[in-house]
């Protein structure tokens, strides 16, 4: 229960129900009963963090036991900061309405660099010391995990520890310790010298690095027992891992309001831009059975009327036909509806087209990511115009008239055609509609290409690569804008500034702390919101804290370079990086898992199995 | 196909969900409910659910009603105990019952207003009730001018169709009766707002919508 302070701010604030806890299903517990109080927090707002499936995994496997009490923290929007800094309220979790210094163990979902302020502003409102150092008593632990633990050097002097990989596998592992180490009054370093030993653990303090004078990395020491290479976890069988009976269900509209299933980790593809498709590695597929079960009794327990099928890349599930005939055999009866994000072009079959038409119709929404051949060869998107054109077709004659592109501007090798190139590809989408016979009768099209700027983005191909200026992406929006001469094409763009700042932090060192704290200290926090992004600020940090962002985003490195991040182990070999990233450069495409493994070693972590090889054998 | 009316009270945490989140909430509880809902023929299939008058965020009441269309022949008992432990945390179903009113003819509102103040209650009431005597009582209002909103000056007495003070231990309980409905309609926040601003001490207030009455006096059921 929040407290009777926070009762007298809820009227002042737009849309209280964010703060008040008490949803559907959120868990309740007494906390004289538990031996352990975590956190669960969510560096965003409270829509956003509430649609994000790792957080009910994650909280509903915690409070399976019975000596853990889960809760949840989200980011208070600048409004109700302002109401609690006034009042002096710390921050408090939604379940008990506790201040966040009472827990045992705070943990926060890296999702994305630009939350990494929100991270210090979030450990501020609750008193908590931003820097690990800062805080000596055994609790509160800070933890990080998501995929930007991949690389969390910008974030290593805020943090105590990072759960690497799948945090399904490691939680439970993390508590014991912590469990273990409160009944016996150890010491914080005692605390951190043990969990480095657990495996996918990192404790950034138990390293030292080492410079070189042109700034590049010389040395990773690890101190003590801490092992020098860090390997992340992974769940081996999705279908006996835990998941979730009952979502939590807001009473405010959060982004996606609907029962969420993932239908496979990882991804069989090798986009070479594509960091998830890497760093989620190996392919494990969940069975329809499973899936089926678990969604049947989702819908039941939340009254969602709405499934989304989640995945990296939906249509490569190799039984979502099967999926798809079991699912609509209750969900058409119970008028629950079926979206299926994430579509391939290459493998959109008719009969899924049909079992689409069954379900609400929503938009159609594909990437082709690059608008030239050469382009998506060079980026192994591996997928052909006449594919897309053809499922343009097929979406045209199966009734739809909106399509939405996603592509990416600044990729290695792209040239002003490649640009051009994309709204030619738009144009042909366009004209496949009118030189239709079967389109639907008195409506126009409308093609929505967005565009993102590419981040170059560790653990992949791409991890050695300059990234394009802000001028010289600037340069190419506006080429883009100049070949659109329709409009039935329109385009949306992503800040290129915003992109700029997330590529330091993907690929950022140690350095970088002081610059988020700086950052901070003078105001940026929610820097992916456009009305919250302080650009001047950032600037302004970098050169107070005399570092040059253009190291990290504007150079190429040599493959012999240290990374930052080369102490931490996703299973991908940095030689199948290397070859990918050659080939790159002679656009030469690799073809997908199933077709033949292309050796990037992720099965090695999994014992050997990968989902994608057993498919290639049989 | 029949159409019930579903009774609900809406306290505590819940008076934080608005109108429009609390319209899925129970579509949500209803479907959880597993209760036969009746469905739109349409494109575009959906269930047939109304809300009698929306409640103003942050209020809490203990008169809400839901009108849904059903199928089947579940009786209104079986409604209520289907319905009754499927309600999110905050809503409690009190009844379900057979509509007799149209929602259309609301035309009033019962509100008690609790002022909790640090010092004396007394001073309190006496300040409500000078204000409450006097012939005028000036307040803003925003309306509508066409498609803009606007800042309108209104007189509440005008409006104020019955009140009572009383002293509720450390509380100054202030009951009154307003326009509630969808030609007019006067919020009690104005009036308690207007009271907080002019009374010298620090008060907070929180409203509770009691009843709601038709042209006639009579309670909307």
């Amino acid at each position: 229960m929040i407290s009777k302070e926070v009762e007298k701010i809820l009227p002042l604030v737009q849309k209280p129900g964010r703060y008040t806890g008490g949803e559907l299903n959120s868990v309740v517990k007494d906390k004289s009963k538990v031996d352990l109080r975590y956190a669960f927090c969510f560096p965003d707002s409270y829509e956003i963090g509430m649609s994000h499936l790792g957080i009910k995994i994650l909280y509903s496997g915690a409070n399976a036991r019975e000596d853990v009490w889960c809760e949840r923290v989200f980011a208070p929007w600048h409004d109700m900061e302002k109401e609690m800094r006034e009042r002096n309220i710390p921050l408090y979790a939604l379940e008990s309405g506790d201040p966040l210094s009472e827990f045992d163990l705070i943990g926060f979902t890296l999702q994305y660099e630009l939350s990494y302020t929100n991270v210090l502003n979030m450990l501020d409102l609750a008193g908590i010391p931003v820097r690990a150092k800062d805080r000596t008593a055994l609790t509160p632990i800070v933890v990080g995990g998501g995929p930007c633990v991949c690389n969390p050097e910008p974030m290593a002097d805020f943090f105590d520890i990072f759960s690497l990989g799948d945090g399904e596998e490691i939680s439970d592992e993390i508590f014991d310790l912590l469990i273990d180490c409160k009944k016996n009054g150890s010491t914080k370093a005692e605390f951190l010298e043990k969990a480095a030993q657990i495996k996918g653990v990192y404790v950034p303090s138990l390293y030292d690095i080492e410079y070189n004078e042109d700034g590049t990395i010389g040395k990773v020491v690890p101190k003590g027992a801490a092992p020098e290479k860090v390997t992340k976890r992974v769940v081996a069988d999705l279908d006996k891992v835990h998941y979730p009976e009952k979502f939590i269900v807001p009473f405010v509209e959060v982004v996606h309001d609907r029962v969420v299933h993932e239908i496979l980790r990882g991804c069989i593809r090798g986009c070479r831009f594509c960091q998830a498709g890497f760093i989620y590695r190996p392919i494990r597929e969940k069975s329809a059975d499973t899936i089926n079960t678990q969604c049947r009794r989702l819908c039941e327990s939340t009254g969602y009327d709405e499934i989304s099928l989640s995945s990296l890349s939906t249509s490569d599930y190799t039984h979502l036909e099967e999926l798809m005939e079991k699912l609509l055999e209750w969900t058409e009866k119970d008028k629950v509806n079926i979206a299926l994000p994430s579509l391939r072009v290459d493998n959109f079959s008719e009969k899924l087209m049909g079992y689409l038409s069954r379900v609400r119709r929503s938009g159609l929404t594909f990437a082709p990511e690059a608008g030239t051949q050469r382009l998506r060869d060079a980026i192994n998107k591996n997928v052909t115009e006449e594919e897309m054109l053809s499922t343009a077709r097929k979406s045209f004659s199966g009734g739809w008239t909106a399509v939405k592109l996603y592509f990416m501007l600044g990729l290695p090798t792209e040239t002003y055609d490649d640009v051009a190139g994309i709204a030619e590809l738009a144009q042909k989408v366009v004209n496949e509609f009118y030189n239709n016979p079967d389109r639907p009768k008195g409506k126009g099209v409308q093609v929505s290409i967005s565009v993102a700027s590419f981040v170059p983005k560790p653990f992949t191909p791409f991890q050695w690569e300059a990234q394009d200026t802000i001028d010289e992406l600037i340069r190419k929006q506006e080429h883009l804008l100049s070949n659109v001469r329709t409009k039935k094409i329109s385009v949306s763009y992503h800040k290129v500034n915003i992109s700029f700042l997330e590529g330091v932090f993907a690929r950022g060192d140690r350095r970088l702390c002081d610059v988020v704290e700086y950052a901070w200290r003078h105001g940026c926090k929610f820097d992916s919101w456009d009305d919250s992004f302080l650009f001047d600020v950032w600037l302004e940090a970098f050169e107070k804290c005399g570092i040059d962002p253009l190291f990290y985003t504007s150079r190429k490195r040599d493959y012999e370079e240290i990374l930052p991040w080369d102490h931490l182990d996703y299973g991908i070999r940095k030689q199948f990086l290397i070859k990918e990233s050659k080939k790159a450069y002679e656009s030469e495409t690799t073809p997908h898992c199933r077709i033949q493994c292309a050796g990037c070693g992720s099965n090695m972590i999994n014992g050997g199995k990968c989902d994608a090889l057993c498919q290639s054998m049989v | 196909m029949r159409c019930v009316r579903v009774w609900f009270k809406k306290m505590g945490m819940s008076r934080y969900v608005s109108h429009l989140d609390l319209m899925r909430a129970m579509t949500r509880a209803v479907r959880r409910a597993k209760i036969p809902l009746w469905y739109t023929e349409g494109f575009n299939p959906h269930p047939y659910i109304t809300f009698a008058l929306p409640l103003s965020l942050g209020m809490e009441s203990l008169c809400e009603s839901m009108d849904m269309r059903i199928e089947g022949d579940s009786t209104n008992e079986e409604i209520f105990l289907m319905l009754k432990s499927s309600m999110p945390p905050g809503i409690e179903i009190t009844d379900v019952k057979d509509p007799v009113h149209d929602p259309k003819k609301i035309t009033f509102g019962e509100f008690d207003i609790f002022f909790d103040c640090e010092k004396g209650t007394d001073e309190l009431v006496s300040l409500i009730a000078e204000m409450l005597n006097s012939d005028e009582l000036i307040v803003q209002k925003l309306g509508k001018k066409g498609r803009h909103k606007v800042l309108k000056d209104i007189n509440l007495i005008e409006f104020i169709k019955e009140y009572k003070i009383g002293k509720l231990g450390d509380r100054v309980k202030l009951t009154v009766i307003l326009p509630a409905g969808s030609t007019t309609n006067v919020n009690p926040s104005l009036l308690a707002d207007e009271i907080q601003k002019r009374y010298a001490e620090a008060v907070t207030y929180s409203i509770v919508r009691k009843q709601l009455l038709l042209e006639n006096a009579e309670r909307f059921e």
